[in-house]
């Protein structure tokens, strides 16, 4: 489903100095497994998840989804790919202040010219599977670290896309929400068969995921 | 979509109250003066058309002889006749200069009967003369004169000389006389100084075979271009009031549009401020925008985004702008006036500015116009911000 191949990226300086984030990266993701990404900070893990998500381009090597490569010069082809193959949560959740949980949750049915009406509809079932349906109309700030979390889950589900991209989604919630959290992920891959690629430094997320790919220094390490 | 566009868009601009009010100060405040200034010019193109239509008859078309390729085209018989089909009265005239032994000039008009109730000239004492005789109608003003310099009322004979050039070049002077039957009314136009004679007496007084002028009566003002332009096709030249109004529309359309584009020079205060605002509220939503980009928006759904709330803007400023301007032009013509009024001691006229619906609509356009020029270098920022850096933006 996902492939890389031989993926780099490196970000170059005026002074002529070069860091490396990711380095000859290929891996090899199949539908509906649940994948973690672990290492330290600075290992690339984000960098990687960026790049398969295409919001970064990488300086050199392939991406391959359903075996057809990504073209980055097609900007067109990449918004296509986030609107209706690719969801992400983040670790600082990123829901937008101004909308309530509801709003939160359609607003990427927005870009998919999806009428109101319908958007309301699914986003409010989603929240409702999650156990917000009452917090549906609050603020994010008038929700906790944990719900919030389960807003942006909604969020990224609600495209019905095939794959999950998650960068430390426990890693701005106590451990027993955390804990929560990864059973939701677990749940959501177990019954609709989503793609999740999740990174974390969270050890005992990591023991959920199917696979686990550790990474050092941009490169992968067994 | 689009509606839902311009619902998100309000509701940012909503929850930025006091920034939004501002802008929208400026842009208003721009459109006002450009809305104010301009009807000041109509004001004035407005007054100064009305004066002309309240002096001149708008039904009266004044035929001369034309040029056609270079030669000149006289106002004969023929062409009189050919005339009379486009006017409910077309009266030729003959027209001389003549002086008394005292040396008073006056303009003498040989003119038919018909030519009166044309031009509207009524008698105000004595009778109207004769046709076939040298009896005289004098206009109001050259009656005033001739009672004072020659002494003469009606019923008297008037000396009087024409003087007019042989082949030779030699100037010829022929004595005649006139019998004062009658004096006009006031009409506040030139034939208060003119003279008026049977035109036959004229066309023998003066041996001529061909008309001076024509002037020809339509029956309603509009039929005045079409009459005019029929007769400028049999190679005679016209004149009709409208020649004023036409110059006088084309001057203050000038004038106005050049006070308009100064005072529009506050707008672009106003633009400058929505880049400023917009460009802070790119910096402000960069994390929004980073999200927008992560979920699925386009370059272009971004910048929808930002010029929705431009174009919000500019309808919502220019209909401000419009509102302030009427006050504007209000507040020109209550201060203006009197000042006019004392200083000047004109006072024929009503108000001193007019808005019209093609000022408000050009207010309005311009402050949309201003709002989306200045929104577009924000907006695009804003789309091509770089979506992993504006989600790492805390």
């Amino acid at each position: 489903m996902i492939e890389t191949s031989g993926l780099s990226k490196y970000y170059t300086f005026g002074s002529g100095g070069r860091i490396t984030a990711l380095n000859d990266v290929s891996i090899t993701i199949s539908g509906g497994e649940f994948v973690s990404i672990v290492g330290p900070s600075g290992s690339g893990k984000s960098t990687l998840l960026n790049i398969i998500g295409c919001l970064d381009q990488p300086s050199t090597g392939d991406i391959y989804l359903d075996n057809a490569r990504l073209d980055y010069g097609n900007a067109a082809s990449l918004v296509q790919l986030r609107r209706h193959t690719i969801g992400f949560v983040f670790q600082a959740f990123n829901l937008i202040s101004s909308m309530n949980a509801m709003e939160n949750v359609a607003y990427p049915m927005y870009f998919n010219r999806v009428p109101k009406p319908q958007r309301e509809k699914r986003s409010l079932e989603l929240l409702e599977s999650m156990g917000l349906g009452e917090r549906a109309l609050h603020l994010p700030s008038e929700l906790s670290g944990g719900e919030q979390q389960r807003v942006a889950i909604a969020r990224a589900l609600v495209n019905n896309p095939r794959i999950i991209l998650a960068d430390e989604p426990t890693g701005n919630i106590d451990s027993k929400n955390g804990k929560k959290i990864i059973e939701l992920m677990k749940q959501v891959n177990r019954d609709q068969g989503i793609t999740f690629l999740v990174v974390t430094h969270d050890m005992k997320m990591a023991e959920n995921a199917s696979r686990v790919i550790k990474m050092v220094d941009g490169e992968i390490v067994d | 979509m689009l509606i839902e566009d311009f619902s998100m868009a309000f509701r940012q601009l909503r929850m930025k109250k006091a920034r939004t009010f501002l802008i929208l100060l400026g842009i208003s405040i721009g459109v006002a003066a450009v809305v104010g200034v301009a009807s000041l010019g109509e004001g004035i193109r407005v007054n100064a058309v009305e004066e002309i239509q309240r002096s001149h008859d708008l039904t009266l078309i004044e035929v001369s002889p034309g040029l056609s390729s270079g030669n000149l085209v006289l106002i004969t018989e023929a062409k009189v006749d050919a005339i009379k089909d486009y006017g409910v009265a077309v009266s030729p005239y003959v027209s001389d200069a003549y002086v008394t032994t005292n040396k008073t000039y006056f303009e003498v008009i040989g003119i038919s009967q018909d030519y009166l109730d044309v031009k509207g000239l009524e008698i105000d004492t004595g009778a109207v003369f004769e046709d076939g005789t040298r009896q005289m109608v004098l206009g109001s003003d050259i009656g005033e004169k001739f009672e004072k310099i020659e002494g003469a009322g009606i019923g008297d004979v008037i000396e009087a000389q024409y003087r007019s050039y042989g082949e030779d070049g030699r100037s010829v002077d022929k004595d005649t006389n006139f019998g004062l039957v009658g004096v006009l009314k006031p009409t506040g136009t030139d034939a208060d100084d003119r003279v008026f004679i049977d035109i036959n007496t004229a066309l023998e007084l003066d041996e001529k075979d061909v008309y001076d002028g024509i002037t020809v009566k339509v029956d309603r003002s509009d039929q005045a271009t079409a009459a005019r332009a029929a007769i400028e096709r049999l190679g005679l030249s016209c004149y009709s009031a409208q020649d004023e109004i036409d110059s006088v529309n084309k001057i203050m359309n000038g004038v106005t549009l050049v006070l308009a584009f100064f005072s529009g020079i506050s707008l672009i205060v106003g633009g400058l401020m929505i880049i400023n605002t917009m460009v802070v509220s790119v910096y402000e939503r960069t994390r929004e925008i980073g999200i927008a980009k992560a979920t699925g928006a386009s370059e272009f759904d971004v910048i929808r985004m930002f010029l929705s709330e431009c174009i919000i803007i500019g309808i919502v400023g220019g209909i401000l702008g419009d509102v302030l301007g009427i006050l504007f032009s209000l507040m020109i013509d209550g201060v203006g006036k009197p000042i006019l009024v004392a200083k000047l001691g004109i006072s024929n006229f009503e108000h001193l500015t007019a808005i019209n619906i093609e000022i408000l609509v050009a207010g309005f356009l311009v402050s949309l116009i201003i709002s989306v020029i200045s929104g577009i270098y924000p907006a695009w920022r804003a789309a091509k911000l770089d979506p992993v850096r504006a989600l790492r933006q805390l």
